[in-house]
């Protein structure tokens, strides 16, 4: 028996070895090369009131423009172009002007396949006097993010770091940081996305920030910006894996309305949980909740965002609230920090496969049995072979 | 013979005439009522309500964490891992309890005082356990299941002792089952009713918080109050009884010594294997599930409960009618092998699927159940007679060992990896469950074609060798259909019970012939004990009406 176990075994190793195989094979398979420039051409530095990050990620043979700008309302403007040397062209004094677009080109203009971009507008809080968490009623004024007073962005690596706070907070801030990826992965914090070379990932913290109401939640209104196919409908999915998200077995999608091509050309993708402390443990979840989305006026938002303003003649917006905390939930006030995470990207959104140590104990464990019931029953019909054979030669006396 | 005299003096009631009919000790001359007679069934119907609810408290009390596990996590501020140290500290005094409990009724309580001690620590236990909750100290929390746990395990021990005591050679396996149903009722009723508790509690105290939660286990606690009194009440009635039909003292009939562990046969350890794998499976789930029904089906609390619960409501009436089965086809390895392969699937479909959970649930109760009918009985079958006090001890040991380790290490991976991950786990710990029960099987497979397959013959003594009872137990894998006139009362065994340990058996080779029921009475049958039996080698059984007799030709 001990040799069928070890054989066994043998045979577990082999499978998590091919898993693991496979998975490297896999994440390695496409690389995106990064260049990363903060306030392209400008000459002064710092410009005025805020910072332009330029991060160009080049593949095989498309680019990937992220655009990441504090002038205004925080907003992330993604630019897909089917060609590897399309550059970002800049007018600064256009930009800075805020009056008409054309401030920001990509160019050439006819290798752009599709741009999207995603504004931070307004931090909405509500006192949930009667713990119901229906952001309807008992809204306070709420916080307008372009009014927000901007640090500058705080870059290290592939990422960057803005905080910013309203004149009327006393102490606390509200934080934004971009992450962008040449290669697919997850982080190390929840809530752990799945990333591709293809998506850009905006972690949202408000921190310290003290509410007006003891019983005060937050709301952050979101705006999808989009030229011909501006995002304009949230696919919630459910997923049976949340290993990676403990306790959360939903991915909400925003992407934009089916066109006549089945695929998708670019997502805002999130899972509906927000934590509330900075090193999360599973009880520090809280749940999320969107709302439909609505078309706005495209005017309106470009002129709240410079970098919408420049880069969109007409731009098409449509506008979500993303609410944090159901009903029965602790308040901000308990912790004072919520935080959530969203991925931007273009193409396909990522969907979160099982990971090799998951495949291999269900490999192992199903497998071991099988096999030894296999020997098992090989072993048994040798021996009646055997016991038959040796009954078939016995003398008749 | 001293064996056989203690037994004897146990069932001294069973020859005596007709009930009522005879004098009791405080009413010379005078018959007494029914309900007062000890040796009237009517009055022994009354003993076993008590004897019912004396196990309600523990087994209801026992599930308080996992019926409120979110008021626990929130009132508390605990994470997952430290929720399920709850369960850990109940387990805990087990691992060493399991072999003294029986020594304790036996030599140093004795039964009614002993029910009444273990009663005791069951009430004081969760009292500390609601404390805790009250103060907000999650310590005392833990010192309370502890305490809860010291109680808990030998409480069921007493408790089947007290039933083998009133009801041996009449209605045991009912009453058996009565009490196993009684048991998963109040597990039942507490996952059902305890979040009901605490909403209403929480409307009085004003909000929830751990003033609620403490509140509420303390209402919890009046079950553990009435079982304490149950406790009293029977403590008195057989002392009554004790006086009145001059009977002895219920034993348990343990005898555990430790040295035996080396001699234990591979196929023993293999069960323990199938034991542990596959409870450290159940449990720690049911304690965790009704999270996991709230968050990945989005069943509302009420319902998370109620099927979270589910386990138990089918429980309560599949053990006795899976029993039967079992008992009747025999062949328990295959019966553990297809309840095994149940469950797997059961916790594959919560893994992988979004598949209505009351799917899963309800097979992963049925075949809750007829594990539980087919494993625990399969030991006797393995071990001699004089080492079933041993393996059955240290089966419910390593069993408690396993779970405490294993809801420590399952709130571990839930607050890391998820619910996914946690139910993968679960499936490889079956899983190695099942590479026991598999091996189990081809090991019993090929012993038996070495043409020496040992059967088992167990007899009961019931009350005088002229009216011996006995029957034929095959071993594990082989079918019992072979031995139809065979009714053995004895072999439907809950688990958690001992008295199984009573059973004599004697193993004999497979060549003996045998021939059914046309015997005369007295036929004498020729058997190589292997065992020490009182009566030596060979074994002369006397029938009075005979069913079955066999004879040798052989030796």
């Amino acid at each position: 028996m001990a040799a069928v176990l070890k054989r066994s075994r043998g045979l577990g190793c082999v499978l998590l070895v091919l898993s693991v195989f496979t998975l490297g094979y896999c994440t390695t398979s496409f690389r995106r090369q990064l260049t990363v420039v903060l306030n392209p051409g400008s000459s002064s530095s710092p410009p005025h009131g805020g910072d332009l990050l330029h991060v160009r990620a080049v593949g095989n043979n498309d680019t990937l423009h992220f655009l990441f700008c504090s002038l205004g309302a925080p907003t992330l403007l993604l630019v897909h172009t089917n060609t590897s040397s399309s550059t970002v062209k800049m007018n600064w004094t256009q930009f800075l002007d805020g009056n008409h677009s054309g401030g920001l080109k990509v160019e050439p203009e006819s290798s752009i396949l599709y741009s999207t971009a995603i504004v931070f507008s307004r931090l909405l809080e509500y006192d949930d006097s009667n713990d119901t968490a229906d952001p309807t009623s008992d809204l306070f004024p709420p916080y307008r993010l372009d009014n927000f007073t901007w640090s500058r962005l705080n870059l290290s690596e592939t990422s960057a770091l803005l905080c910013g706070a309203a004149d009327s907070f006393t102490n606390g801030s509200l934080c934004l940081q971009l992450s962008v990826f040449a290669e697919e992965g997850r982080d190390q914090a929840w809530p752990r996305l799945l990333h591709t070379a293809n998506s850009s990932q905006l972690g949202v913290w408000l921190d310290g920030v003290l509410p007006r109401a003891a019983r005060s939640r937050f709301l952050l209104e979101l705006q999808a910006v989009g030229g011909a196919h501006p995002l304009s409908r949230v696919e919630v999915y459910r997923s049976i894996d949340d290993e990676f998200t403990p306790s959360i077995f939903q991915v909400s999608r925003w992407v934009p309305s089916e066109n006549s091509s089945s695929d998708v050309l670019g997502f805002l993708q999130w899972k509906p949980v927000a934590y509330r402390q900075p090193h999360p443990a599973l009880e520090d979840a809280t749940p999320c909740r969107h709302s439909e989305p609505q078309p706005q006026s495209g005017e309106a938002t470009a002129a709240t965002s410079r970098l919408i303003r420049a880069f969109y003649t007409e731009p098409e917006t449509f506008g979500l609230n993303v609410s944090f905390g159901l009903a029965g939930d602790p308040f901000y006030n308990s912790t004072k920090f919520l935080s959530w995470t969203v991925l931007l990207g273009s193409g396909s959104p990522p969907v979160d496969s099982f990971s090799p140590l998951v495949l291999s104990m269900m490999a192992v464990g199903l497998g071991t049995p099988m096999i030894l019931l296999l020997l098992g029953g090989v072993c048994v019909c040798v021996r009646k072979r055997a016991a038959a054979m040796a009954a078939a030669y016995e003398p008749i006396n | 013979m001293a064996d056989y005299e203690e037994r004897r003096s146990l069932l001294g009631e069973e020859d005596e005439g007709p009930s009522g009919g005879r004098p009791a000790a405080n009413g010379p001359g005078r018959p007494l009522p029914p309900i007062c007679d000890p040796s009237h069934l009517l009055h022994r119907v009354v003993v076993l309500l008590f004897m019912c609810f004396l196990g309600f408290g523990s087994y209801f009390c026992y599930d308080n964490p996992a019926a409120l596990q979110t008021e626990f996590i929130q009132d508390l501020d605990l994470n997952t891992a430290k929720f399920m140290q709850l369960y850990a500290w109940y387990s805990w005094p087990n691992v060493v309890l399991c072999f003294f409990g029986g020594f304790l009724i036996d030599r140093v309580f004795g039964i009614r005082l002993g029910t009444i001690i273990f009663s005791l620590f069951v009430c004081v236990g969760q009292v500390i356990f609601a404390t805790g909750a009250l103060v907000n100290r999650y310590w005392l929390c833990e010192v309370g299941r502890f305490v809860f746990g010291i109680g808990g395990e030998s409480l069921a021990v007493a408790q089947n002792t007290y039933a083998v005591n009133w009801f041996k050679g009449k209605e045991l396996n009912l009453v058996f089952g009565l009490q196993l149903s009684m048991a998963r009722l109040g597990s039942t009723v507490n996952m059902n009713i305890m979040g009901w508790v605490y909403g209403k509690v929480a409307e009085s105290v004003g909000s929830p918080g751990h003033t609620t939660l403490g509140v509420s286990l303390m209402i919890a606690a009046v079950t553990c109050l009435f079982s304490l009194v149950c406790a009293l009440v029977l403590g008195f009635l057989d002392k009554r009884a004790e006086k009145i039909l001059h009977k002895e003292e219920g034993k348990t009939g343990e005898v555990i010594k430790l040295t035996d562990v080396k001699d234990f046969p591979f196929t023993l350890w293999l069960i323990f294997i199938i034991c542990v794998g596959y409870y450290v499976a159940v449990f720690p789930f049911i304690g965790l599930g009704q999270v996991f029904f709230i968050e990945k089906y989005n069943f509302s609390p009420a319902e998370a409960r109620a099927v979270n619960s589910i386990v138990y409501i089918i429980s309560a009436p599949a053990s006795p009618v899976l029993g039967f089965m079992v008992d009747k086809t025999g062949r328990n390895v295959v019966w553990v092998i297809i309840a095994v392969v149940a469950t797997l699937t059961a916790h594959m479909m919560l893994a992988f699927t979004f598949w209505n959970p009351w799917i899963a649930m309800s097979l992963l109760g049925v075949s809750y159940s007829l594990l539980a009918c087919a494993l625990w009985p399969m030991v006797a079958f393995v071990v001699p007679e004089h080492q079933l006090g041993t393996a059955y001890g240290f089966m419910q040991s390593i069993q408690n060992l396993g779970l405490a380790l294993i809801a420590m290490a399952a709130g571990a991976i839930l607050d890391n990896r998820g619910y996914l991950f946690l139910e993968v786990f679960f499936c490889t710990c079956i899983c190695f469950a099942l590479m026991a029960v598999v091996t189990l099987y081809f090991v019993d497979y090929l012993k038996g074609k070495r043409g020496s397959q040992l059967f088992l013959l167990s007899c009961e003594i019931s009350a005088h060798p002229s009216s011996y009872r006995y029957s034929l137990l095959p071993s594990p894998s082989s079918s019992r259909r072979r031995f139809e006139p065979v009714s053995l009362s004895q072999s439907q065994t809950p688990e958690r019970s001992h008295f199984r340990r009573r059973m004599m058996m004697i193993m004999m080779k497979k060549e003996h012939t045998w021939s059914w029921a046309s015997e005369p009475a007295g036929c004498t049958v020729h058997l190589r004990a292997v065992n020490q039996l009182p009566w030596g080698g060979t074994v002369l059984l006397t029938p009075p009406s005979a069913v079955i007799c066999g004879s040798s030709h052989q030796n």
